[in-house]
């Protein structure tokens, strides 16, 4: 999943962007509303996660916009606790959830996972592909009853195919959803993790569409 | 005698009391003028009687057989006569006289021209040879009677006209004021975070200056507020941001570190900053609370505030499931700030959740009529210490974290919102527990 991170705090920004790389997904920053509206004029986002003051505006007038021009990148808000008229606000404006400051990360990344899930159409975190069980929600993995171990790499590209089944994704739209813009990507890379979750999970878990791309396989 | 403090009734008194004397004091000299107009025609007429009769006196004198015997004009009806008269000639004899004129009331000598006695008003007139003498004389009582009558025929229409004017006067003072008492309620109505300005259209020119000052302090005063909430919001998002910033770089340091060592004080740092972090939400709703800006410039459907503060309830882990909401179909619709509603609830259900039974929910009552009861079973609580619990930094007798400031919040938002609280414990259904009732407007 590709995120963008509007936040002026350099501190908190930095770990919330560690937080996600983290998770696996790719993140980019902006500190500024212009900013964060050149990236998103320029790149096709999963999620945005918008803070509310930044030092050249509100963010609630910036997702209005947003959501004026056609933008339906899900936004999750980062509010105060004793604002909730500005969560009702931004709620009403079009944001799909919010985060009250202080957040803990582990919180964060349960938000952003089912934002996620919902915008893909399965709001439920259970899934099962062939003799695979998946819970979205802990990032779980059984196959044929045994846990299997992924990097969250790994997983944020096994749960994109998962998400999205038959769905065909090409190299450069995996290496979005993995790496942010300033990322230097090697050019066998997706291969590398789709080679990897095959040998985890079965040969057949992803198949190929040469020349094409990727899509999810029979599990 | 107590001033009355009424504008409008002062006015009424004073322009009743104005009236009344203006009235009295013409009336009397209307009557004294007529009193004595009355008398120069009375007096007028007794002289033009006079020179009526004496002609007719002598020339009947004249004719007369003998001139010692007093007689009446011949043919003259007997009547009912105001006017006596006595014809008396120049010896003293009386020859002539009114019937049944009683001699006694006429003086022995009389001087030409009107004069008094006790009971009569007298007018004599001598002939021009100055043999005969004519003394006429008008009853003082029947002057009496008839300025008396003139008095009362004068005075009698004031026992309608005075109170008729004095409720004029009020009915007029009250329509003039109708202005004023439009000011008057619409500021008496208004919300007490109503500051937008009075309208000056139909107030008195008199008053407009008033009305113009009082918006123009309102304005102030609005001003003064937002810029007193935006400085809480941006000191609290000053303050918010680096407690977070901290603790989300602590939560990577702990998913980041390897060693034990390292972990086990960065997990310490993460506990030291909740709880900064709490305390200063907690003083920031404190300052919030006892500040401006507790009810909104209009009225808010509160059960939305209400879902949220509920779902945030829920997200917490160990909340979860442990609040009950009794919601009514429809709006509740309050003067609150919303904000300062979900600080208000968010103290309550947060203080059910810390000292209740753990094992049994916090259930909250939600009424169309603004009425919000939070009812947590739990530990029985002395009269004493539930006496002390609203006050800032007091704690009941638990163990449970706190910063006892809790409850304080909720009774400052309560009050300063225009509303009311109420603690009771043991709750109203219960031997234990505690029940917090809040009465909205």
């Amino acid at each position: 999943m590709r995120v963008l991170l509007v936040e002026d705090d350099t501190i908190l920004g930095a770990a919330v962007r560690d937080q996600i790389s983290a998770d696996g997904h790719s993140v980019d920053w902006a500190q500024r509303l212009d900013e964060a509206d050149l990236q998103l004029r320029s790149a096709s986002f999963d999620l945005i996660l918008l803070d509310l003051m930044l030092p050249d505006g509100k963010g609630i007038p910036f997702l209005q916009r947003l959501r004026g021009r056609g933008e339906v990148t899900p936004v999750i808000i980062l509010t105060a606790l004793d604002q909730i008229s500005d969560r009702i606000e931004g709620l009403n404006a079009g944001a799909d959830d919010y985060l009250v400051k202080p957040f803990n990360l582990s919180e964060l990344t349960a938000r952003l996972n089912a934002v996620a899930r919902r915008y893909a159409g399965n709001p439920n975190p259970m899934m099962q592909i062939g003799d695979l069980a998946l819970d979205l929600a802990n990032r779980l993995i059984l196959k044929a009853g045994k846990k299997i171990t992924l990097t969250a790499r790994e997983w944020v590209l096994f749960e994109t195919f998962a998400q999205h089944p038959g769905q065909l994704f090409s190299k450069p739209q995996l290496e979005d959803r993995l790496y942010s813009f300033d990322a230097e990507v090697g050019s066998n890379t997706i291969e590398v993790h789709i080679s990897r979750l095959r040998k985890k999970l079965g040969s057949t878990a992803i198949s190929t569409e040469r020349g094409l791309g990727y899509r999810l396989g029979t599990g | 005698m107590k001033y009355p403090r009424s504008l409008q009734t002062r006015l009424s008194l004073i322009l009743g009391l104005g009236i009344a004397i203006v009235w009295t004091v013409a009336t009397l000299s209307t009557s004294l003028t007529i009193t004595k107009e009355m008398n120069q025609v009375f007096d007028s007429a007794l002289q033009e009687t006079a020179r009526r009769i004496l002609p007719l006196a002598m020339q009947e004198i004249s004719g007369r057989e003998s001139e010692n015997t007093e007689f009446t004009l011949e043919g003259v009806p007997p009547s009912e006569e105001a006017l006596t008269y006595i014809v008396r000639d120049n010896r003293g004899r009386v020859p002539l006289r009114s019937r049944d004129a009683p001699l006694g009331i006429f003086p022995p000598v009389a001087t030409p021209g009107f004069s008094n006695t006790p009971t009569h008003r007298l007018y004599t007139e001598t002939n021009a040879r100055g043999t005969l003498s004519i003394l006429i004389a008008d009853p003082l009582s029947h002057r009496q009677d008839a300025t008396h009558e003139a008095f009362i025929a004068l005075i009698s229409p004031l026992a309608f006209l005075l109170p008729a004017s004095v409720l004029g006067v009020w009915l007029i003072v009250r329509f003039s004021f109708r202005p004023l008492r439009g000011f008057q309620s619409d500021i008496e109505s208004r919300g007490g975070g109503d500051l937008s300005p009075i309208s000056p259209a139909k107030i008195p020119a008199e008053i407009k200056p008033v009305v113009i000052e009082v918006n123009n302090l309102m304005g102030r005063l609005a001003r003064a507020i937002d810029s007193e909430r935006s400085f809480t919001a941006n000191s609290a998002h000053e303050l918010r941001t680096p407690i977070a910033a901290a603790l989300a770089q602590t939560q990577r340091l702990i998913a980041e570190s390897t060693t034990p060592n390292t972990r086990q004080r960065a997990l310490q740092i993460e506990t030291a900053l909740r709880r900064l972090a709490s305390l200063s939400e907690k003083l920031m709703q404190l300052a919030k609370s006892e500040g401006a800006g507790l009810i909104a410039t209009q009225k808010t459907d509160l059960v939305p505030v209400l879902a949220l503060v509920i779902e945030d309830f829920e997200r917490l882990g160990h909340a979860a499931g442990r609040v009950v909401t009794h919601l009514p179909n429809g709006a509740v619709m309050a003067n609150i700030d919303p904000n300062a509603f979900a600080i208000l609830l968010r103290n309550l259900i947060e203080n059910g959740l810390k000292h209740g039974d753990p094992e049994k929910p916090v259930e909250v009552y939600f009424s169309t009529k603004a009425e919000l009861r939070v009812v947590s079973p739990g530990p029985a609580i002395n009269p004493e210490t539930l006496k002390t619990l609203t006050r800032p930094f007091v704690r009941g007798d638990t163990l449970a974290s706190g910063t006892g400031l809790g409850l304080a919040i909720v009774k400052s938002i309560a009050i300063g919102s225009g509303g009311s609280i109420t603690l009771h414990a043991p709750m109203r259904n219960g031997t234990l527990g505690l029940e917090v009732v809040v009465a909205l407007t």
